[in-house]
């Protein structure tokens, strides 16, 4: 074959960059082992879907390659090639064969997909899952248990192996998405419509880490979330354990509140209202939350110049709440105050003098 | 029927400057070359915010723009490459070749053809002036409420609006404008089965712009009526339903992806043969495949929306399998065209020949999304943006670059360089590969799209470095092209009238072709007149060594 010493440069430097990305990737061309039995249904269904891709792609690339160097205009070859307009047969095999390989993958894939969207009648357990801007509740409407994410690493599921769940998804302001990645699995979280999925998980102790998959705003991609799993036995004793706790912990105490009261709300979840305080050193003070966000949760907490937590206000404001926080006294200095759930863009100069 | 005047009108007793000739033309060759310049300009604007993107990207932290400027960033990237950069890039070679290629004076309807051009740089200008009035739009290029409501989202939104309804007005106009032409201004034997296969595409994609583009400026009229006058057809809150725009917005949206992709396949089709010396293989067939792409685009829309829990699955996967089909039959017929040619790679053809191997990976990653579980795996992950990609940088841009190489002489009489094409070429294909393919395995890991940041804890940060360099890459490929440009401009107008031994009308006249561009046309026997002309009806008869002079004899 006569190839010039440009084209075949530019040729081996094509194929060079190409072996090198398809071999980087081809064990990465696959999702990872799936955590859920209904994930592991969907990367059985993407293997066999992977089959007759990799072997159409080889298959085309390699006539375009092939065409490319074999039907190259020699020079000196002034001859007109056969001026072929069609081949019936030819056309018809290549019309015919690919509708039936579609329709078989996608009856295949009409199965699999039966077998994820199965929801079984008695789940063991259900989770409500409610998206705000940006952070998670997770919510066990059968224990009275309900935890609102706090910080950028959010909240945590705990959920059992070997059992049925069945997940509720709510949202009160946008749309999100609940996404974990290792149950190769997402489902809209949509306002105004309730979404279910079911999930029955395989390995209990491991912790997965999920985060939402529609945009919904500045906070959008730090809306993260961790999966742990446990045994059943576990989970019962954790849910015991849990609600325990709840009940031992003190309501918020009503009234006899020390110091002066600061003034504090919050409108939205991209910043607070105020976003400079003052409060006098040495002495608790008072903050009162009010918060009139639709949607989302807040709360008042305050760390030092170095990033250290020093107050982190409980319960959480629920929207239309106003919450009051009793402050330990603190030093004459400048601290930030944030809310714990939005603590990226919620934030706030705090002066104590 | 509103017939072009022929006539230059009487004598000028004054010269107009050049500019003023630009502003005011309404020859469908200037106005191809606006469109196509104009959008050459958005995207370098687009490409430079993708490369603010991808810096931001390279590597875990917020190093350049914090998160609500990054959603700005790519809500102005992905809106002005669909709107203002692909669609007026087809929509200005369409200007240029159609009535070159079916043998007309001109569009059929010239002023309405520079109505539909101005309005396309004054809706990118309010698009982009959000930047200067608090923000420019953030919601992605789809604006799913309720996020696009003005509770959660700024006046940027609004200037999206107001533009996006000029560009769709626009390209409603050209629509009309093409179908028109096409159907009424054919020169005497070009019977519709004669026509040009790119003039097919562009009649295709004008049917499928008429039909889906007032859904969609419907649908953002709705949009500015919520959000300024307590209209509730998007919020749950006021009882509207959020679902409701998904299926406006996807209803226009998936035939918008075809009206982005069959003119470049036009392209293609036009190029492949001249440079393999033969016809188009299975010519009926391929007008046949791009009827049936036109009509199925219509009934798949919902497969953008089988994670929202909202649409019936099965249906909807059906049909999407199915539009594989046509795609696939359209690739054989590309190969078999090339299949014992007598193939030359001069510039056009190498942008062709990368259009072919790279584009094939965007009709593979997105057939698998046909089934609906693994759509729920990989759906708004980095899979869809390998994917957007390889369809429209990898499809799309390849063919609007093998057609710049290939009209360029046509427009201005003069050949781009073949050396800075090869660079050009070469560069931007390893960019495109290196830039997008690793963008699979981050879906299959499972980064979402749209994140301004990732952690370092998540293992995503080498193959992001990897992409960052890549889209260098493909920014410094587009450095010869501009240079290629400013050169041959200035260079000799030496290419002729057929530099490419030609097949299509525009190459039987000069170049660049004179008002109202023929003086007399060859006769129309087949659909490559030109062919017939200089070798006989099927004849086998020899290539000639150099180009051929254009030999201008025939009736008309
Ligand atoms: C220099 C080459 C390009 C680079 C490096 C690039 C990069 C990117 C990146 C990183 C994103 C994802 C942003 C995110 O989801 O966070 C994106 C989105 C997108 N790009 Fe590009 N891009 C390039 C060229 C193009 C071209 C030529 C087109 C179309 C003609 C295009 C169309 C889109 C679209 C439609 C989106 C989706 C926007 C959205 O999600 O709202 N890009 N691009
Ligand atoms: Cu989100
Ligand atoms: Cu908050």
């Amino acid at each position: 074959m006569q190839l010039s010493p440009r084209v075949r440069s530019v040729v081996t430097v094509a194929g060079l960059a190409g072996a090198v990305l398809l071999l980087g990737g081809c064990s990465a061309l696959y999702p990872p082992n799936a955590a859920s039995s209904q994930g592991a249904d969907i990367r059985t269904l993407y293997s066999i879907f992977m089959v007759p891709m990799i072997a159409i792609f080889v298959l085309v690339e390699g006539l375009i390659v092939w065409s490319v160097l074999r039907y190259r205009r020699r020079k000196g070859d002034d001859e007109l090639p056969v001026q072929t307009h069609g081949n019936n047969l030819l056309e018809i095999t290549w019309t015919v064969l690919p509708t039936l390989l579609v329709l078989v993958l996608f009856f295949v894939s009409w199965q699999t997909l039966n077998k994820v969207d199965a929801e079984p009648a008695n789940p063991a357990v259900t989770v409500d899952v409610t998206g705000f801007q940006w952070q998670w509740t997770f919510a066990y409407p059968q224990y009275n248990l309900s935890y609102t994410g706090i910080g950028d690493q959010g909240p945590v599921l705990v959920l059992p192996v070997d059992e049925v769940i069945h997940v509720r998804l709510h949202s009160n302001d946008v749309i999100h998405s609940f996404y974990v990645p290792d149950f190769l699995f997402k489902r809209d979280v949509i306002p105004g419509q309730v979404n279910n999925f079911d999930l029955n998980l395989k390995d209990a102790g491991v912790t997965y880490t999920g985060q939402c998959a529609q945009l919904c705003g500045m906070g959008h991609y730090q809306m993260r979330f961790t999966v742990q799993t446990m045994t059943p036995a576990n989970f019962q004793a954790w849910v015991q354990a849990e609600q325990a706790k709840a009940k031992a912990t003190p309501a918020p105490a009503a009234g006899g509140q020390a110091g002066p009261t600061l003034q504090l709300s919050a409108s939205s979840t991209t910043s607070f209202d105020e976003t400079s305080l003052s409060a006098p050193a040495g002495q608790p003070f008072t903050v009162q939350l009010t918060n009139k966000t639709a949607g989302a949760p807040h709360n008042f907490s305050i760390k030092d110049a170095s990033g250290k937590v020093l107050f982190t206000g409980l319960p959480l404001a629920q929207p239309g709440q106003t919450v009051s926080y009793s402050v330990p006294a603190l030093p004459a200095g400048t601290y930030t105050f944030f809310c714990s759930v939005h603590p990226t863009n919620m934030t706030g100069t705090l002066t104590v003098k | 029927m509103a017939t072009t005047v022929l006539a230059p009108g009487a004598t000028r007793t004054y010269r107009r400057s050049a500019l003023y000739e630009w502003l005011t033309t309404t020859d469908h060759k200037k106005i191809g070359i606006l469109y196509l310049t104009n959008s050459f300009l958005f995207f370098l604007l687009a490409g430079l915010l993708a490369l603010v993107i991808r810096s931001e990207l390279a590597v875990p932290g917020l190093q350049f723009v914090n998160s609500s400027t990054y959603n700005q960033l790519f809500t102005m990237h992905g809106t002005t490459m669909i709107f203002l950069v692909l669609m007026p890039f087809l929509a200005g070679l369409g200007n240029y070749a159609v009535p070159l290629q079916i043998g007309a004076a001109d569009m059929a309807f010239p002023r309405i053809n520079a109505l539909s051009f101005w309005m396309l740089p004054l809706g990118g200008i309010l698009m982009f002036s959000g930047f200067f009035f608090g923000g420019a739009a953030a919601e992605g290029w789809t604006s799913y409420s309720p996020l696009a409501q003005a509770k959660y989202s700024g006046s940027g939104t609004d200037l999206w609006i107001v533009a996006l309804l000029l560009i769709g007005t626009s390209s409603i106009l050209g629509s009309i404008n093409f179908l028109a032409t096409i159907f009424k201004l054919r020169a005497p034997g070009m019977t519709l089965l004669r026509m040009p296969v790119f003039v097919w595409t562009v009649m295709v994609t004008s049917l499928l712009i008429l039909l889906a583009t007032p859904v969609f400026t419907s649908g953002v009229f709705m949009l500015y009526i919520d959000r300024n006058f307590g209209g509730a057809f998007f919020d749950p809150a006021s009882g509207g339903n959020p679902i409701l725009w998904q299926n406006l917005f996807w209803f226009f949206g998936h035939p918008e992806v075809y009206i982005l992709i069959l003119p470049a396949m036009g392209v293609i089709s036009e190029v492949v043969p001249v440079f393999s010396r033969k016809p188009i293989f299975g010519y009926k067939a391929f007008i046949f495949a791009t009827l049936l792409i036109g009509g199925l685009g219509f009934s798949v829309w919902a497969h953008h929306m089988f994670t929202t829990g909202a649409v019936y699955l099965p249906f909807f996967s059906l049909t999407t399998s199915l539009i594989g089909v046509p795609t696939g039959i359209k690739f054989f017929n590309w190969i078999a065209t090339m299949w014992r040619g007598k193939i030359s790679f001069a510039t056009p053809m190498l942008f062709a020949v990368g259009f072919l191997s790279t584009f094939l990976v965007g009709g593979l990653d997105g057939a698998i999304l046909a089934s609906p579980p693994v759509d729920f795996a990989l759906h708004d992950t980095y899979w869809i943006v390998a994917h957007i990609h390889f369809v429209f940088f990898g499809g799309t841009m390849f063919g609007v670059f093998a057609a710049a190489y290939y009209w360029f002489p046509k427009m201005f009489g003069a050949r781009l360089d073949e050396g800075l094409g090869k660079i050009h070429f070469v560069l931007m294909l390893i960019g495109t590969w290196v830039t997008f393919f690793p963008m699979h395995l981050l879906g299959l890991e499972g980064m979402p799209r749209r994140i301004a940041d990732y952690s370092p804890a998540a293992g995503w940060t080498d193959l992001n470095t990897v992409e960052t360099i890549g889209s260098f890459i493909i920014a410094i490929s587009v450095l010869p092209f501009m240079w290629n440009v400013f050169v041959t401009l200035r260079g000799p107008r030496d290419a002729g009238d057929d530099p490419w031994d030609g097949y299509t009308l525009e190459w039987a006249t000069t170049s660049p072709p004179p008002p109202y561009n023929f003086d007399h046309l060859p006769p129309i026997r087949s659909e490559r007149p030109l062919f017939d002309l200089k070798y006989g009806h099927g004849a086998r008869r020899a290539l000639p060594s150099a180009s051929v002079a254009t030999t201008q004899e025939g009736a008309s």
